[in-house]
C-alpha cells in the first residue's frame, strides 16, 4: 500500500516537470436541455497538433496543451457538435453545453474516430447508450438494461426471460454490479424475470468484460457500470409509462436552477391487483409484486465543489393468502462529493451503504417461522483523477468496506414444529488500493496499465471451524470481536494496450487478473432469493482470475459501421461448488457443504454495429468454451460448466420507418445448455431413479426467437410528448426448452419418458408513455 | 429439511402456473446406454422378520422399467451376534431365516453376486414413536397427511415417512419423504406430507409408517428423492447418484430402521 502510493506520488513529481509551458483547459460538459452531465463525451483541440480527451463519470475534462490558437470541439453520439476557437495563454475553465438534437449528417461526423470504439474503449468494454436499450424489444414491453446486455457478445442469458448473466464463462455471482457506485447484490425482481434497474432514472451503462479499470475489483468476470441520471436542472419534468404488468413515474427538476436538481423514479408491477378479481381462490388469495424507487439529488455548491446523494430501494413480495410469504429487496445509498482540487486533479468521495435481505414467514394451522437473512455493506471509496498532461492521465486511491452477513434467523412460536435459531453474525473487512495510468505514447499507442492491491479480513467474534475431507468439523476455535481470523492479500496487475493501424482500424490486447472474496451459495440451477452470499474464511479461499485477451477493431463505411473481433482466455482458480445434497439453508456448518476446484474458459466474439441513421443495430456471435474441473465430481475430470454455451448469436435490427413510427426486432439463436441428463434407470423401493454417468454430458436443444416491437410517436408539442410501443415476445411461437424432466410415463407406467417445459410464447405488450 | 427449496419450488411453479403461458411436450432425447449396474436394497427393522434384500440390475432409460434380478446371489445379515444367510425364495429377492432386529444394534449386509463382494452397516436407531395422525387441506382442495410425534431432544434423528392406501404404498414411489430434526430437535413435529397425494380419498384407509433411519441412510434417500419425481427440474441443483452406504459400487442402500404407523379410516 506505501509503495504503492510512493511510486503514483513519485511519478506525478515527475509529470508535473515535464509539464511546463504549458496550459490547462478543462470544465464539465453537459446536456443543454437537462442539465444532465455527459459521461465519455469526445473533446478535442485542434490546431498545431492534436489533443483529445474523453469526459470522465462526472462529466469532468482537463486537457493540457502548449500555448497556442486551437479549436476545441466536443462531441457525443446523438449530440450536436460544439466548436469554438480558444487562445490557450493560461489556465481556462471552460463548461461545454451540447444540444441534443443532432441531425443525421452530423451524427456521422461525430462519429468519425475520436467517437469510436477503435481507439477510446478498454478491450472488452462496451459502453450501451439508453436510446439503443428504449429500442430494444424485450418481454413484458419493460426496457431492460440486464435483458439488453445479453444481446452482446461473451454475455449469455441465465435463462428464457432472465435478468441473470454469464460474462465470459464467469458464475453468475462473478458480475459486479454497481449502481452509482453501489454493490446492487441481487438484481433481479420477481424471480429474475425483470431486472432491479428501472430504465427510467438511468444515464449510463458501460461493461468491463473481465478488464475492469483497477479502480474496480471484488468480481471476476464482468464489472456493470450503471450510473443514474442527475435530474433536470432547467425545469421540472414528469414522465412515465403505463404497461400491462407493471407502471412507472419519473419526476425531475431543479432545486436551484442550474446548480442543482433531483430525480425520483418509481415504478410497481400490478398483475396481482388483477388476481384479487380472480373467483379462483387458488389465484386470488396469491401476493406477487415488487416496486422499485430511484432518487437522486445533486447541488453544485461552487464551480469546484459539487455533491450528490442518491438511492435505491425496491422490494418483491410474493405470498399466498397468511400462509406463506416471502419478501426481499436491495437499498442502496451512496453519498458523493466531488471536488476539483486543480484542473488537473478531480476528486470523487464516495460514503456508500448497501443491504440485501430477504425474509420469509409461514403460517400453517400447525407450524411457524420467519426467516431473516441478510447482507450490509458499508464503504468509503475516494477515487482521485490526475490528468497529467496529454499524454498521461493517473488515477489512484482506495477503499474500504464493512461487510456484515446475517446467514440467517430463525423465528418460531413454543407450538411450532422447528426451533427458533440464530445463525451468528459475521464480519470481513475489505480494502483495496489502487493506482493506474492512461498514457499515450507517440500518435498510435495507448497503453492502460494499473495494479490493485485488496485485502480481505474475516474478523470474529464467532466460532471457526475446519473440516476433514468428509465434511465432519474438525477443530473449533472461538474468536473474540475483532479479531482477524484470516487474512487475504492480493495483488491484481491489470494491463491494455491499443495499437491504431489506421484511421480506421486498430488492435488491442490485455491482461488483467481479478480476486473475489464473496462468493454465492445457490444450491439450484435457477435464481432464487434464499441464495446466500459467503465470505472467504478460514476454509473459503479467494477466487482468482487470469485473463488475456486481443482484439481488432475495424470501422467501415465512413464510420457508419464498427467491426470488433475479440479472443479470450481465462483461468480460474478456487471455484466453489457443493456436495451432493448439500444443506445450505441455516446451516452453521455451511462451509462443510462445499468442494473446491479450477476453471477454464475461452473463446471468440465477434460484433458489428451500425450506430447512426435510419436503419440501425448489431449483430454479435461468440464461439465459446467453459469448462470446470472440481475436486469429487465427475471423477475429477475437466466437465463442460453448466453456462457452456458453444454458439450464440444475436440480431438485433432498428428502423426508423417514418417519423412516426420505429420498429425494431431483436434475433437469438444459441446451443443448449450443458446439462446432466441419464444414462439409465433402476428401481428402489417401487420408484424408478435414474443412473448418471458424466457431469454436464448433455445438451439441451438449441434456443432460438424473433421478437418484434413497433413505437408510434404522438404529436409532440413543447408541453406533451406521448408514444405507444407494441411488441411480440417470440413471435414464431418457438417452445424453447426451459427444462427438461424425466418421469415414468404417466399412460404407461412401466416406461419412461423426457418432458420439455416451455415459458413464453407470443407474449403480447402494449405500454403507453409520456412525458411533460 | 429443505424449507428454502420447497418454499421457492411451490413459489416458483404457482408463478409459472398463473403468470406464463407455458407448455410441455414430451421429446425425443438421445441418451447414451451405459453397463447394467448393480442395484442392492435391503431393510432389517424391529418388526417381526423375515427381512428382505433385493438385488437387481439397472436398464437403459428406453427399455421397460423393470429391473432385471440377480439371482444366485450369496447373501448375510450379522449382527447381534447372529449370522443370517438369506434364501432366494423368489429371482433376485432374498429373505433373512432367523435374524431379529433390535433398536441400538449395529447390522452387516455382505453380497457376493456375479463374483464381486458388497458389504454395508447400518445402525438401528432408537424408536420414536408416532402420536397421531391429522390432515391438512392444501391448495386446490388436496388433503395431505399430518404425522405429529415428538422428537427426543439432544439427539440428532433422522425419519423416513411411507405412505399407504387401502394397504397399498403409493404408487410409483410416492408418498415416501425423509426429515431430520437439524433445525427441531426436541420439539413436539407436525410434519406435513407434502408429496403427491391423490391416493388420499374419501372412504380408503391411509396407513403412515415412520421409519426411525441413520443418518447414512437418510443421507442416501434425501439425495435420491432430490433427484426423482419433482425434483430434477429448475431448481433442483445439478443431479448425481446419491451416496450409497453398500460399498464395492452397487447402487441401492441397506437399512436398519424402527418401524412405528398408523392407519385411520377417511371419512
Amino acid at each position: 500500500m506505501k509503495k504503492a502510493f510512493l511510486l503514483s506520488i513519485s511519478l506525478i513529481a515527475t509529470l508535473f516537470s515535464l509539464a511546463q509551458h504549458k496550459f490547462t483547459i478543462s470544465g464539465t460538459i453537459r446536456d443543454q436541455k437537462t442539465g444532465e452531465t455527459l459521461i465519455g463525451a469526445t473533446i478535442v483541440l485542434s490546431g498545431n497538433g492534436n489533443y483529445s480527451v474523453v469526459s470522465n463519470g462526472y462529466g469532468f475534462y482537463s486537457i493540457t496543451a502548449p500555448e497556442n490558437s486551437y479549436l476545441l470541439s466536443a462531441g457525443f453520439s446523438g449530440y450536436q457538435i460544439d466548436s469554438s476557437t480558444i487562445s490557450l495563454s493560461n489556465d481556462i475553465t471552460k463548461n461545454i453545453d451540447l444540444n441534443p438534437e443532432a441531425t443525421r449528417l452530423q451524427e456521422v461526423v461525430i462519429s468519425a474516430k475520436e467517437q469510436n470504439d477503435i481507439t477510446k474503449t478498454l478491450p472488452g468494454m462496451q459502453r450501451i447508450s439508453m436510446s439503443e436499450i428504449k429500442n430494444v424489444p424485450v418481454i413484458f414491453g419493460e426496457k431492460d438494461i440486464l435483458k439488453t446486455i445479453q444481446l452482446l457478445p461473451g454475455i449469455k442469458t441465465a435463462g428464457e426471460g432472465s435478468s441473470g448473466f454469464f460474462v465470459r464463462g464467469g458464475g453468475a455471482d462473478q458480475n459486479l454490479i454497481l449502481l452509482d457506485e453501489a454493490t446492487v447484490y441481487n438484481a433481479s425482481h420477481l424471480l429474475g424475470f425483470f431486472s432491479t434497474f428501472n430504465s427510467d432514472a438511468i444515464k449510463d451503462v458501460t461493461i468491463y468484460k473481465g478488464d475492469m479499470p483497477a479502480q474496480y475489483g471484488g468480481r471476476l468476470s464482468s464489472l456493470l457500470d450503471i450510473k443514474m441520471k442527475d435530474g433536470n436542472d432547467k425545469n421540472y419534468k414528469v414522465s412515465g409509462g403505463i404497461g400491462l404488468i407493471s407502471s412507472r413515474l419519473n419526476v425531475e427538476g431543479p432545486i436551484v436552477k442550474n446548480k442543482g436538481s433531483f430525480i425520483i423514479s418509481a415504478r410497481r408491477t400490478y398483475a396481482d391487483l388483477f388476481l384479487k378479481l380472480s373467483h379462483d381462490s387458488d389465484v386470488n388469495q396469491s401476493i406477487i409484486y415488487f416496486y422499485d424507487l430511484n432518487a437522486k439529488a445533486n447541488y453544485q455548491i461552487n464551480q469546484n465543489n459539487r455533491v450528490y446523494l442518491s438511492g435505491y430501494f425496491g422490494k418483491d413480495v410474493l405470498g399466498y393468502g397468511h400462509q406463506f410469504g416471502i419478501q426481499w429487496g436491495n437499498s442502496t445509498a451512496t453519498l458523493r462529493w466531488n471536488h476539483i482540487f486543480s484542473n488537473k486533479l478531480f476528486s470523487n468521495t464516495s460514503f456508500i451503504y448497501s443491504d440485501y435481505n430477504y425474509n420469509v414467514s409461514i403460517n400453517h394451522t400447525t407450524n411457524d417461522l420467519a426467516i431473516v437473512s441478510r447482507i450490509k455493506d458499508l464503504s468509503l471509496k475516494e477515487d482521485l483523477q490526475y490528468f497529467a498532461g496529454n499524454k498521461h492521465k493517473i488515477n489512484f486511491g482506495f477503499n474500504l468496506t464493512r461487510h456484515t452477513f446475517t446467514p440467517g434467523n430463525f423465528k418460531t412460536s413454543a407450538t411450532s414444529s422447528y426451533n427458533s435459531l440464530i445463525l451468528p453474525n459475521k464480519y470481513a473487512f475489505d480494502g483495496a488500493v489502487y493506482v493506474s495510468e492512461e498514457w499515450s505514447l507517440g500518435n498510435n499507442l495507448k497503453i492502460n496499465s494499473g495494479l490493485r492491491l485488496s485485502s480481505f479480513d474475516m474478523v470474529g467474534p464467532g466460532d471457526f471451524f475446519t473440516y476433514d475431507s468428509r465434511g465432519n468439523v474438525q477443530t473449533i476455535k472461538t474468536y473474540s470481536s475483532g479479531q482477524i481470523v484470516t487474512s487475504y492479500l492480493n495483488l491484481q496487475p491489470r494491463f491494455a494496450a491499443t495499437y491504431q493501424l489506421n484511421d480506421f482500424s486498430s488492435i488491442k490486447a490485455s491482461y488483467s487478473r481479478n480476486a473475489q472474496n464473496l462468493h454465492l451459495l445457490s444450491n439450484s440451477t435457477g435464481s432464487n432469493p434464499t441464495d446466500l452470499w459467503i465470505p472467504s474464511s478460514n476454509n473459503v479461499k479467494p477466487e482468482i482470475a487470469d485473463q488475456v485477451s486481443a482484439g481488432y477493431y475495424r470501422n467501415f463505411s465512413n464510420n457508419q459501421y464498427a467491426f470488433s473481433a475479440e479472443i479470450y482466455f481465462k483461468n480460474l482458480q478456487h471455484q466453489i461448488d457443493y456436495k451432493n445434497g448439500a444443506e445450505l439453508v441455516a446451516n452453521q456448518l455451511v462451509e462443510s457443504q462445499l468442494v473446491y476446484g479450477k476453471g477454464r474458459a475461452y473463446g471468440i466474439e465477434f460484433y458489428v454495429t451500425k450506430k447512426v441513421g435510419k436503419l440501425s443495430g448489431w449483430i454479435s456471435y461468440t464461439l465459446s468454451r467453459t469448462e470446470r474441473k472440481i475436486n469429487g465430481i465427475n471423477n475429477n475430470f475437466w466437465y463442460p460448466a453448466t453456462q457452456d454455451q458453444t454458439h450464440n448469436l444475436a440480431v438485433v435490427v432498428i428502423y426508423q420507418l417514418s417519423k412516426k413510427w420505429t420498429i425494431s426486432s431483436d434475433f437469438v439463436f444459441n446451443t443448449g445448455n450443458a446439462v446432466t441428463w441419464p444414462s439409465g434407470k433402476y428401481d428402489v423401493d417401487g420408484r424408478t431413479v435414474f443412473y448418471y454417468t458424466e457431469r454436464n454430458g448433455y445438451r439441451m436443444p438449441p434456443n432460438n426467437r424473433l421478437d418484434l416491437s413497433a413505437t408510434l410517436e404522438g404529436k409532440k408539442t413543447k408541453k406533451f410528448e406521448s408514444s405507444w410501443t407494441f411488441s411480440v415476445y417470440n413471435v414464431y411461437g418457438r417452445e424453447n426448452p426451459y427444462f427438461i424432466q424425466f418421469q415414468d410415463d404417466p399412460q404407461n407406467p412401466e416406461t419412461t419418458q423426457a418432458v420439455q417445459y416451455s415459458l413464453f410464447r407470443w407474449v403480447p405488450s402494449i405500454t403507453y408513455n409520456f412525458k411533460f | 429439511m429443505k424449507i428454502g427449496k420447497n418454499i421457492f419450488i411451490t413459489s416458483f411453479i404457482f408463478l409459472l402456473s398463473i403468470l406464463i403461458f407455458g407448455c410441455k411436450k414430451v421429446i425425443d432425447v438421445k441418451l447414451n446406454n451405459t453397463g447394467a449396474q448393480t442395484i442392492i436394497t435391503g431393510e432389517i427393522n424391529n418388526l417381526e422378520g423375515p427381512y428382505k434384500v433385493t438385488i437387481s440390475k439397472s436398464v437403459n432409460f428406453t427399455a421397460d422399467n423393470s429391473s432385471p434380478p440377480v439371482v444366485g446371489a450369496l447373501v448375510i445379515i450379522s449382527g447381534n451376534e447372529v449370522i443370517d444367510t438369506l434364501s432366494e425364495l423368489t429371482p433376485g429377492e432374498y429373505f433373512t431365516k432367523k435374524i431379529k432386529g433390535k433398536p441400538g444394534q449395529a447390522y452387516s449386509l455382505l453380497v457376493n453376486a456375479e463374483g464381486k463382494i458388497y458389504t454395508a452397516t447400518s445402525t438401528m436407531p432408537k424408536p420414536v414413536g408416532l402420536d397421531s395422525l391429522s390432515f391438512l387441506l392444501g391448495r386446490n382442495d388436496v388433503i395431505y397427511a399430518v404425522a405429529n410425534f415428538q422428537d427426543p431432544p439432544n439427539v440428532a434423528n433422522y425419519y423416513q415417512f411411507i405412505e399407504y392406501a387401502n394397504g397399498e404404498q403409493f404408487g410409483n414411489g410416492r408418498g415416501n419423504l425423509v426429515f431430520d430434526d437439524r433445525l427441531s430437535d426436541g420439539r413436539y413435529i407436525s410434519m406435513a406430507l407434502y408429496d403427491d397425494s391423490s391416493d388420499i380419498k374419501q372412504g380408503s384407509t391411509l396407513t403412515v409408517q415412520m421409519n426411525c433411519i441413520d443418518k447414512n441412510v437418510y443421507t442416501y434417500l434425501n439425495e435420491l428423492f432430490q433427484i426423482s419425481g419433482n425434483g430434477g427440474g429448475f431448481s433442483s441443483p445439478t443431479p448425481a447418484n446419491p451416496e450409497s452406504n453398500i460399498s464395492g459400487g452397487a447402487l441401492g442402500y441397506f437399512s436398519a430402521n424402527t418401524v412405528t404407523s398408523k392407519t385411520v379410516k377417511l371419512q
